[in-house]
């Protein structure tokens, strides 16, 4: 995994943590209007930034991604390999 | 219903191994008290939970701690 790739898939996680923990918030706070257009615009960004690095790098999710040839899946780039 | 991410939850990066501190870490994933025991707990009492806000905090932590495991 290349410097580039490594930082577009630190964007990625980032963009993705700041999903998870408002998710969990509005869990308990589901009328917190403000909490909500966060919640919002970060799911977009998250969007924008995976599509980016699956056109760029192949597929974070198998099942949600068309796939090129040969099969891209198994094409190394785990998160534990540098 | 579970879906594999090719990411980590959140970044980490051992500067200096230190097989002592992974023994310990380790017991923290697997053991009695650790993220897998937790999780599971969560994601079995969410079924009786009386409101909607305590099943949806249940369900999303119990995912949320299986997802520490994946940690590296």
């Amino acid at each position: 995994m290349d410097q580039n790739q490594e930082n577009l898939l630190k964007e990625v996680m980032a963009a993705d943590f700041t999903v998870t923990d408002l998710m969990l918030y509005l869990d308990t706070h589901p009328c917190d209007q403000n909490a909500i257009a966060l919640y919002n615009y970060s799911v977009q960004r998250s969007l924008t930034l995976r599509q980016e690095y699956e056109r760029l790098y192949g597929p974070i999710i198998a099942q949600l991604t068309p796939s090129k040839f040969p099969w891209q899946w198994v094409q190394g780039d785990w998160p534990w390999e540098k | 219903m579970w879906v594999y991410e090719k990411k980590l939850e959140y970044p980490v990066k051992i500067k200096n191994p230190n097989p002592r501190m992974a023994k310990y870490i380790i017991t923290q994933y697997g053991g009695p008290d650790g993220e897998l025991a937790a999780s599971l707990r969560y994601l079995s009492q969410r079924f009786s939970m009386p409101t909607n806000e305590a099943r949806a905090i249940l369900n999303d932590i119990g995912i949320s701690f299986s997802k520490l495991l994946t940690i590296k």
